[in-house]
């Protein structure tokens, strides 16, 4: 299909979606999606040549805005690209969309947009994770065969296990973050949605290597799609046991044992491992997260771009509060607050020293594991399958939990990738596989042989 | 550990966050549980300073000194919601230091 | 009663770089505001920081200088708060681990001679944006070009007794990160910031006092007043038995008093963390140790050598190194054949006062030396050669020859000339001749006067006093 055409096949699709009350694009035109095809049809052969690519709304484009789902962002657009951007274009990929995400990447179900929460393509009564939930739910709802998201805590591979498409996160320090606006800058992640591995790997290929704008990624070149495996005979993979509660929903129960059948048969040896540390992930990360983002966010007061709102007192105060009060949503607020707190005079050692030595210890978990021999690591990456709307809203540690299982790979800066390994009651499951620092390849080649014999959409039961 | 209601003034405070009197109670108490359950990692035991973690680099690359920025497609006058001469503007302090 | 003056001072200077701390944007002074900035310095969504090399460098150099270590390893952090010029609402900063560590300058005390302060630490961060409160009424008006500056931060231990002496010691430590080549120091053009700490105890009280902080100092000579009025301000309220709490204190250069801050602020939490965007800061033995060698003769160590080498006393090296310029230009002359205390005072007059007016050397060393060789030959005098320097400032392509001859101030040393006109004057004033022969050895001045205007100015003034003398007998 000719570039063009794609952008046309394109637009209709989204046109759909938007018709289907999904939410899950914030901006996105024809006029812009045909400039993309014009600009490819100018210089044809790259990787992704033609590719639609959508966006989550945390990357910035100069030529759409950026809000990050926040009203405190409403109308800006940025006058820089992102470098994830720039490098998708130089492959010949077509930006598509800014989708849809919880404020400022803070949630785990895509509830807290200030634009409306995105359903699930297959059940709108349900939520289809987050916060990268807008970019899961397009590529699962067939619109766009990749499209960018972001991790900090999960935020790619939970909502890829919901929704029942690929979602990558690559190694801490292999895609430049510069243009992704900061939320934990120590554990967030540009990660890929894809239909399959292979269109996953080739995107997060195109934007992977050293960024001199952003010092902290790896004076590494960029990564190349795996050639693919055929099977799994020679690696050994580890299944930690703090992954396999007993209580674990019976359904991902389910498709997990069908995985690991299907592992063994492609001739993997498994063997039972511990992360002793690895019930520590979640508070951990809801202190170092949050004083991260507490700081990050400070630069949204109303003085250099977006809306602005004074309050009566009419002064400098009154702008910064009366700006932030009213355009910061209430899980956004409770995070900023959280994380000042456990900055703040007096409480920095009780949490967030204590936070960044368990940080240490759950890194060290995964070291010790690779260490001793294991090449992978399988676990599901969702306790349960998608929950419905307003389930877990009411008690902000009740979503936290949701993250249980992808938490603590995002502490240690590992790479991580979700499977769609089968269904349950109609509802997508995902299998989640861990590797190695650096070992984003080994981790990607497996997952497209397990791929080609796992059947995603089949009942487990 | 329990926040109180005048401690959490105080961090909206250094926060610069408004918050409402209908909001308090109901923040309070969401604090107070997310609080409460980081806390759990009092059972940690402390042992000895343990070297910061963070992923990427081992040591930090630095950049030559020589001009030359990412340039911006649109100038500060256009992202402003207040701009004059050239300059942002805000209104004058009030409550903070008048330097 | 009395009462010990207890002061320390934080200084804050502007690197000496080509770009920002953490982006590629000029940091070039006077440029038409927000033109100097791009997404990190303006603190876009997204942006992120990139530390200048240069900075570092001169950072560490500066540390050395002043007797500090350097850390092999330091740590960014980020200083939160909210301030209109701060746009990322955090400062880049260090905190736990800083730069360097444990210096120490020496200074001349006008109380105590030679006092060592002890420096606490040298670190790296970012400066902030302008702030403009009187062009718009009712609104405050922000410039980013200054946003993300590098700036060391000086602290110096609790050391300084006295507002003198801190002045003192901020005019040495100028001094040495000027020769240093570390900054301009200038505090006219906001290079150079201090902030001021001051307390008072008992003599004898290890202890130290409530100290009060003293911003918006503008020079040195302020900084001295201001400390003198806090401290008149502290001993006062002492010795009413009042308490003295801790305050933040402006200076107002017009009526010289100290008054507290409007807002009474609870002191700042900054809530200090390490700053995730920026790994450790790395710095190799063998580099350190190039940056103590690539250091130039530091000001301490050439007054030293200027007294030994030259001969000079301590006073005049001391004004010769007062700018590394100065210095430098001084020895050039010398080399240039001039002896070496008429160098000096040359140096300390005419040069210094064009230094002062022009920052630069306007008569190259050799043409100076070329001017000095005239008086001593009586070709100028002492006074015409002043007139003729002035001349060769103003005109850099001339010869002290031919300026002295263009402006007709070439002396006179004719002979025969000199001896008519002492003749004349000997015939016109006999009755100071006789009291001259009578004893009043005093009237030889008057007859040089009388010479001198007789000639216009243009008699050898030696020349007159020999043939008098010769007169005389």
């Amino acid at each position: 299909m000719s570039a063009p055409a794609v952008a046309a096949a394109t637009g209709a699709r989204l046109v759909a979606a938007e018709a289907s009350s999904l939410n899950a694009t914030l901006h996105w035109s024809q006029a812009l999606l045909d400039a993309e095809a014009r600009r490819v049809e100018a210089s044809p052969g790259g990787p992704l040549h033609a590719v639609p690519v959508a966006i989550k709304d945390n990357i910035v484009t100069t030529d759409a805005p950026t809000t990050c789902a926040s009203r405190i962002l409403e109308g800006y657009v940025s006058p820089y690209d992102a470098t994830a951007v720039t490098r998708l274009r130089s492959a010949g990929a077509m930006i598509a969309a800014k989708t849809n995400m919880d404020e400022f990447a803070m949630g785990s179900s895509t509830e807290h947009s200030a634009f409306g929460r995105v359903q699930h393509p297959l059940d709108p009564s349900r939520v289809p994770g987050g916060s990268s939930g807008g970019s899961a739910a397009l590529v699962a709802a067939g619109v766009v065969p990749a499209a960018l998201g972001s991790e900090t805590g999960g935020s790619v591979r939970q909502p890829a296990s919901f929704c029942g498409v690929v979602g990558v996160k690559p190694s801490y320090g292999r895609v430049s973050r510069f243009g992704l606006v900061a939320f934990g800058s120590s554990l967030d992640c540009i990660s890929v949605f894809g239909r399959t591995v292979d269109d996953a790997s080739k995107v997060l290929a195109a934007m992977s290597g050293h960024d001199p704008l952003d010092r902290t990624t790896l004076e590494r070149p960029a990564m190349v799609p795996p050639a693919p495996r055929r099977d799994l005979s020679g690696l050994r993979i580890g299944l930690p046991r703090e992954y396999f509660p007993a209580d674990l929903h019976p359904g991902v129960a389910a498709a997990m044992e069908r995985t690991k059948t299907a592992a063994r048969e492609l001739g993997a040896e498994l063997v039972d491992v511990s992360l002793p540390n690895s019930p520590y992930a979640v508070p951990t990360y809801y202190i170092v997260a949050p004083a991260e983002a507490a700081a990050n966010l400070a630069r949204f007061d109303g003085v250099r771009y977006g809306p602005r709102k004074v309050g009566p007192g009419g002064d400098i105060r009154a702008l910064y509060q009366a700006t932030r009060g009213h355009g910061f949503g209430p899980e956004v607020q409770r995070r900023i607050l959280v994380g000042t707190y456990v900055l703040s005079a007096g409480y920095y050692d009780a949490y967030y020293g204590k936070a960044q030595r368990m940080r240490a210890r759950i890194a060290e978990d995964f070291r010790r594991v690779f260490a001793g021999g294991v090449d992978l690591l399988l676990t599901p990456t969702t306790p349960t399958p998608a929950f419905r709307a307003g389930e877990k809203t009411e008690d902000p540690v009740s979503m936290y939990l949701a993250d249980i299982f992808v938490c603590a790979i995002s502490l240690a800066g590992l790479p991580a990738l979700s499977l769609p390994v089968g269904r349950t009651e109609g509802l997508p499951v995902g299998a989640q596989l861990i590797a190695p620092l650096l070992e984003d390849e080994r981790m990607l080649a497996a997952a497209a042989a397990l791929e080609r014999v796992v059947a995603a959409e089949a009942e487990v039961r | 550990m329990s926040i109180g209601r005048d401690e959490v003034l105080h961090v909206a405070r250094l926060a610069e966050l408004a918050v409402r009197d209908e909001d308090l109670n109901r923040l309070v108490d969401q604090l107070n549980r997310i609080v409460d359950y980081v806390a759990q990692l009092d059972r940690v035991p402390a042992d000895g300073a343990a070297d910061l973690f963070l992923p990427g680099p081992r040591q930090v690359e630095l950049r030559e000194d020589v001009p030359g920025s990412v340039p911006l497609a649109r100038p500060p006058a256009e992202l402003s919601p207040e701009f004059a001469d050239g300059f942002f503007l805000v209104p004058r302090h009030g409550a903070m230091e008048d330097l | 009663m009395r009462w010990e003056t207890v002061i320390g001072l934080e200084v804050h200077v502007q690197l000496r770089t080509r770009t920002k701390m953490f982006c590629g944007c000029r940091t070039t002074f006077g440029d038409p505001p927000n033109t100097n900035v791009c997404p990190t310095c303006l603190g876009l969504p997204g942006a992120l920081p990139m530390p200048n090399a240069e900075a570092i460098r001169l950072a560490a150099r500066g540390a050395i200088a002043l007797g500090c270590s350097v850390h092999p390893t330091s740590v960014f952090a980020r200083k939160n708060y909210f301030y209109p010029d701060l746009p990322k609402g955090y400062q880049i900063s260090q905190f736990d681990r800083p730069l360097a560590t444990a210096g120490r300058v020496a200074f001349e005390s006008p109380e105590r001679g030679r006092v060592e302060v002890g420096i606490t630490r040298l670190h790296l961060e970012e400066d902030a944006g302008k702030l403009v409160h009187d062009r718009f009424p009712g609104k405050t008006a922000i410039d980013l070009n200054r946003a993300g500056t590098p700036l060391a931060e000086i602290v110096s231990e609790p050391d300084l007794r006295s507002p003198a002496e801190a002045r003192a010691y901020l005019t040495t430590l100028r001094q040495i990160l000027v020769y240093a080549g570390v900054s301009d120091c200038s505090m006219e053009q906001g290079s150079l910031r201090v902030d001021a700490n001051i307390s008072i105890r008992r003599p004898g009280d290890p202890k130290l006092g409530t100290k009060a902080e003293v911003k918006n100092l503008n020079s040195f000579a302020n900084v001295e007043r201001a400390l003198e009025a806090e401290r008149e301000r502290q001993v006062d309220r002492a010795e009413r038995g009042e308490r003295i709490a801790q305050v933040t204190l402006l200076y107002d250069a017009g009526t010289g008093q100290v008054r507290e801050l409007r807002s009474k602020e609870e002191s700042h939490d900054y809530r200090y963390f390490p700053d995730p965007d920026l790994p450790p800061l790395v710095l190799a033995s063998e580099w350190i140790a190039e940056q103590r060698a690539g250091l130039p003769e530091l000001p301490e160590a050439r007054r030293a050598r200027l007294e030994v080498a030259y001969g000079l006393p301590a006073y005049d090296a001391r004004v010769l190194t007062s700018e590394i310029a100065l210095a430098e230009y001084f020895e050039s002359v010398v080399s240039a054949g001039v002896e070496a205390k008429t160098a000096a005072n040359w140096v300390m007059g005419d040069v210094m006062t064009t230094f002062n007016e022009s920052g630069g050397f306007p008569v190259e060393a050799g043409r100076l030396a070329g001017l000095v060789t005239l008086v001593r030959d009586g070709v100028v005098s002492h006074q015409a050669a002043k007139r003729v320097y002035a001349e060769l400032a103003q005109h850099p392509g001339e010869e002290p020859k031919g300026a002295a001859e263009r402006l007709g101030l070439v002396q006179v040393s004719d002979q025969g000339a000199l001896t008519g006109w002492v003749e004349q004057v000997l015939a016109a004033h006999p009755a100071e001749v006789a009291r001259f022969r009578g004893g009043e050895t005093k009237l030889m001045g008057f007859f040089v006067g009388q010479v001198m205007k007789r000639s216009q100015g243009k008699a050898d003034p030696k020349g007159v006093q020999r043939v008098l003398q010769e007169k005389f007998g």
